[in-house]
C-alpha cells in the first residue's frame, strides 16, 4: 500500500531532482506566471488591482467547482453534473426568494430568510451528489454514466421549476424578511469580494482534509490501489459516497455565487462548467485514473485558465480564438505532466 | 386450443384496427408540429406559445419540440413529424445551411413547413419564411443608442453567437448607423454567445480594460442583462445599455431607467402569422404571399415600455 498510495509529498525522489524535475514540478505555477507576464505586456490595465480582484472573482466560480471535482477524480470517479448543480441549486435558491415554500394545506407561504435559503440550497446540492454516490456505490453504476444521467435531470429539473424562463430581480422584500441574497456576490470585506473568501475559506478546509485528515489519505488509497485500500480496512464506498457528496456541496456554492451576482438565476448556467473543473484539475496535476493530485494544485490550474479567458477578453481576441488556445494549454498540461512523471520514474530507479 | 387461437386471430385483428384508426387520425391532416430552439431563452418559448395557441384556434393538434440550436437533433425532429404525418411543421430552425437538406425531406415527403425568425439558404423548399427584419431593428435600436449618447463617445459591442445569421445581421445594422459618427468609437468587441452568465463576467474584464466607457450595446436581451449586472455590481450607473428582443426583462430594466432602450422582434405575433399562413395553404393549396415575408420590429424605450408584454405590444 505504501508504495501505491502517492502523497503529494512522497513524489520527489530525494537527493536526485534534476533543473528540468523541478521545473516540471513546478509547470502549471510557471504557466500561471508566464500568462501572467504575458498580459501585462499585452494587455491593458491587466496588472493592477482592481483586475487581480475582478481575475479572482472570475477563478472562484470555477475553483469551487474543480475543488470538488479534485476529490472525485482523486478516487478514480468523475463527476459530470456539477455544470447541471449550479443551474439546478440557483433556481432553487431564486424561487426561495421570490415564491418561497408554499403550504398550501394551511394555506400559508413561507419566506426563509437569506441563511436559509443558502442552507437548503446547499443541501440540494449535497443530496444530488449523494445519489450520484448511490448509483454510484449501491447500483454499481459507472461514474462517468451515473453523473451524466445526473447532469441531464438535474438540468431538466432546473428548466421546469420556471418552464425556462429567469427568475429575475433576486432582492428580497422587506416584508418577508428576505431581503440580502445578492450579497453574496457583490458584497466585499477589506474590498474583497466575499465569493474570494469563501474560496480561501473552502480551499484551505479542503488541503487539510485532503493531506491531514485520516479520510483524506483513505481519498487517496481508494484512487491509487481500490483492491488494497479494500484490504487494509477502508470503506471504499463510504468514501465515493462523501466526495460525491462534497462535490455536489461544493457545486451548490458555486450555483448561489453564480445566481447571487447576476441577481438573477437562469435554468441553463453552468452549461459546460464541468468540463472547465475537470481542465483545472488535469492542468493542476490531478491524474484522471485517480490517486494523484493536489488540492493547491487544482486551484493554480483553475487561475490559470481563469487568467487566459479574462486576459484574451482584454486583448480583444475573438471567442473562436480563446477556444482554441485554451484547449491547446490543457492538451501540452498534460503531455508535460506524462514526462515529469516519467522522468521521476527513471530517477527513482537510478 | 382453436378457441385460443379464435381468441388470437380476434385480438390481433383488433390491435392492427387500433392502429390503422390511429394512423387514420395522424393522416387526417390536423397536426401542426412546431419546433424552436431552447425555451430557456423567453423569446422561443413565446413564439411555441403563439404558434399553439393559434393552431388550437384554428381547430388542429399542435406538439411542441425543441432543437436546442442542434442541426442533428432538429433533423431526427423533422423525421419524426414526417412519420407523424404532420399537417404542416413551424419552425424555427437551427442553422441557415444545416437546415435545407431537412425541410427539403419533408417537402419531398409532403410536409409543408413554414419558418419563423430565422432565414435558411435556399429559397423555394419552405412555404413561408416569415423573419423579422433584424437589420431594421438593429438601425432603430443604433439611432436610439447614438442619439442618447449624444452623438460620441467609448462603447462596447456584445455580439451574439457568432455562428448564428442574426448576429451577425444585427452587428451589421448597429454598425451601419453608428459608424457613420466619427465621435463614437467602438473599444471592445466581444462575442457573449447570447448568454447573461458569460456577458457578465466579459463585461468585467472588458470594464477593467477600457474604464473610459459610456455605453454598450448588445446583440439580444439576456446578454443586455449580464452587462447591466456586471456596470452595476462596478458602481457604473453612467453606462449606457441598449439590447435587442423586447423581453420582459429588459422591459422592466427601462422602466426602471437601467436599460436605455431594446429593439422588440414580434415572435409571438409572427408565429401566430406563420400557423395562419400554413391554414391558409393546407385549404387553399397557396398562401397567397411571397415565401420570403419580412416583419418590421419596434424601438421599445421608456415611452412604449410599459405596453410591451410578452413580445406583443399592446395598443
Amino acid at each position: 500500500m505504501t508504495n501505491t498510495v502517492a502523497t503529494p509529498a512522497a513524489e520527489a525522489p530525494k537527493g536526485q531532482s534534476t533543473l528540468l524535475l523541478l521545473l516540471l514540478k513546478l509547470r502549471t505555477f510557471i504557466a500561471l506566471i508566464a500568462v501572467v507576464v504575458f498580459f501585462s505586456l499585452m494587455a491593458p490595465n491587466f496588472v493592477t488591482v482592481a483586475n487581480a480582484v475582478i481575475v479572482s472573482k472570475h477563478v472562484a466560480i470555477n475553483a469551487f467547482l474543480a475543488i470538488g471535482m479534485t476529490f472525485v477524480i482523486l478516487t478514480g470517479g468523475i463527476d459530470l453534473s456539477v455544470g447541471a448543480i449550479v443551474g439546478l441549486v440557483g433556481m432553487v435558491a431564486g424561487a426561495l426568494v421570490l415564491y418561497g415554500i408554499p403550504l398550501e394545506m394551511f394555506g400559508v407561504v413561507i419566506y426563509p430568510n437569506v441563511w436559509e435559503v443558502i442552507g437548503i440550497a446547499l443541501l440540494v446540492g449535497t443530496f444530488v451528489g449523494l445519489i450520484n454516490g448511490l448509483l454510484i456505490t449501491r447500483m454499481q453504476v459507472a461514474p462517468f454514466i451515473a453523473t451524466l444521467g445526473m447532469l441531464y435531470v438535474a438540468r431538466g429539473t432546473a428548466l421546469l421549476m420556471s418552464g425556462g424562463s429567469t427568475f429575475p430581480n433576486l432582492i428580497g422584500k422587506p416584508e418577508f424578511g428576505n431581503q440580502g441574497f445578492p450579497t453574496l456576490g457583490s458584497g466585499t470585506i477589506l474590498g474583497i469580494p466575499l465569493s474570494i473568501w469563501l474560496l480561501l475559506v473552502v480551499a484551505c478546509i479542503a488541503a487539510y482534509v485532503a493531506t491531514k485528515t485520516p479520510f483524506g489519505r483513505q481519498i487517496y488509497a481508494v484512487g491509487g490501489n481500490e483492491r488494497a485500500a479494500t484490504l487494509s480496512g477502508v470503506s471504499v464506498n463510504r468514501v465515493k459516497l462523501a466526495v460525491y457528496m462534497i462535490s455536489g456541496f461544493c457545486a451548490a456554492i458555486a450555483g448561489l455565487v453564480v445566481a447571487s451576482q447576476l441577481v438573477a438565476s437562469h435554468p441553463a448556467s453552468g452549461e459546460t462548467f464541468e468540463m472547465n473543473a475537470i481542465a483545472a484539475a488535469v492542468l493542476g496535476g490531478t491524474s484522471l485514473s485517480g490517486g494523484r493530485g493536489t488540492i493547491g494544485g487544482t486551484i493554480v490550474g483553475a487561475f490559470v485558465i481563469g487568467v487566459l479567458s479574462d486576459g484574451l477578453v482584454m486583448m480583444g481576441v475573438s471567442e473562436f480564438w480563446q477556444m482554441v488556445i485554451k484547449g491547446v494549454v490543457i492538451v501540452g498540461a498534460v503531455i508535460l505532466d506524462q514526462m515529469q512523471r516519467r522522468i521521476a520514474r527513471n530517477a527513482r530507479l537510478g | 386450443m382453436s378457441l385460443r387461437n379464435t381468441l388470437r386471430t380476434v385480438s390481433l385483428g383488433l390491435l392492427a384496427g387500433i392502429a390503422l384508426t390511429a394512423s387514420a387520425l395522424a393522416a387526417d391532416g390536423k397536426l401542426i408540429v412546431i419546433i424552436t430552439p431552447s425555451h430557456d431563452n423567453p423569446f422561443f418559448k413565446q413564439e411555441a406559445v403563439g404558434a399553439q395557441a393559434k393552431a388550437k384556434e384554428l381547430g388542429y393538434e399542435a406538439a411542441i419540440y425543441s432543437h436546442d440550436d442542434d442541426a442533428n437533433k432538429q433533423n431526427d425532429l423533422i423525421d419524426s413529424a414526417i412519420a407523424q404525418k404532420a399537417a404542416a411543421i413551424i419552425l424555427d430552425n437551427a442553422g441557415a445551411d444545416a437546415t435545407v437538406a431537412a425541410v427539403q425531406k419533408a417537402k419531398d415527403a409532403g410536409v409543408p413547413s413554414f419558418l419563423i425568425d430565422r432565414e435558411i439558404n435556399a429559397t423555394g423548399i419552405a412555404v413561408a419564411q416569415i423573419v423579422s427584419n433584424n437589420y431594421q431593428g438593429a438601425t432603430l435600436v443604433a439611432e436610439s443608442f447614438v442619439e442618447a449618447m449624444g452623438e460620441k463617445g467609448n462603447f462596447v459591442e456584445l455580439v451574439g453567437k457568432e455562428s448564428d445569421t442574426n448576429a451577425g445581421v444585427r452587428s451589421k445594422g448597429f454598425h451601419d448607423v453608428i459608424d457613420q459618427y466619427p465621435d463614437m468609437k467602438m473599444v471592445a468587441q466581444q462575442s457573449a454567445n447570447w448568454s447573461q452568465t458569460e456577458a457578465f463576467s466579459k463585461m468585467e474584464s472588458i470594464l477593467q480594460a477600457n474604464p473610459d466607457i459610456q455605453g454598450v450595446i448588445s446583440g439580444n436581451d439576456t446578454m443586455a442583462m449580464g452587462a447591466m449586472a456586471a456596470l452595476e455590481a462596478a458602481g457604473r450607473k453612467d453606462v449606457l445599455v441598449a439590447g435587442f428582443d423586447g423581453s420582459n426583462d429588459v422591459r422592466d430594466a427601462i422602466i426602471a431607467g437601467k436599460i436605455h432602450a431594446t429593439g422588440l422582434q414580434p415572435a409571438f405575433r409572427q408565429a401566430q402569422y406563420a400557423v395562419e399562413l400554413a391554414d391558409k395553404y393546407l385549404k387553399e393549396g397557396s398562401t397567397g404571399q411571397p415565401e420570403k415575408i419580412s416583419m418590421d420590429c419596434v424601438l421599445i424605450t421608456k415611452e412604449n415600455a410599459a405596453k410591451l408584454d410578452n413580445f406583443a405590444l399592446k395598443d
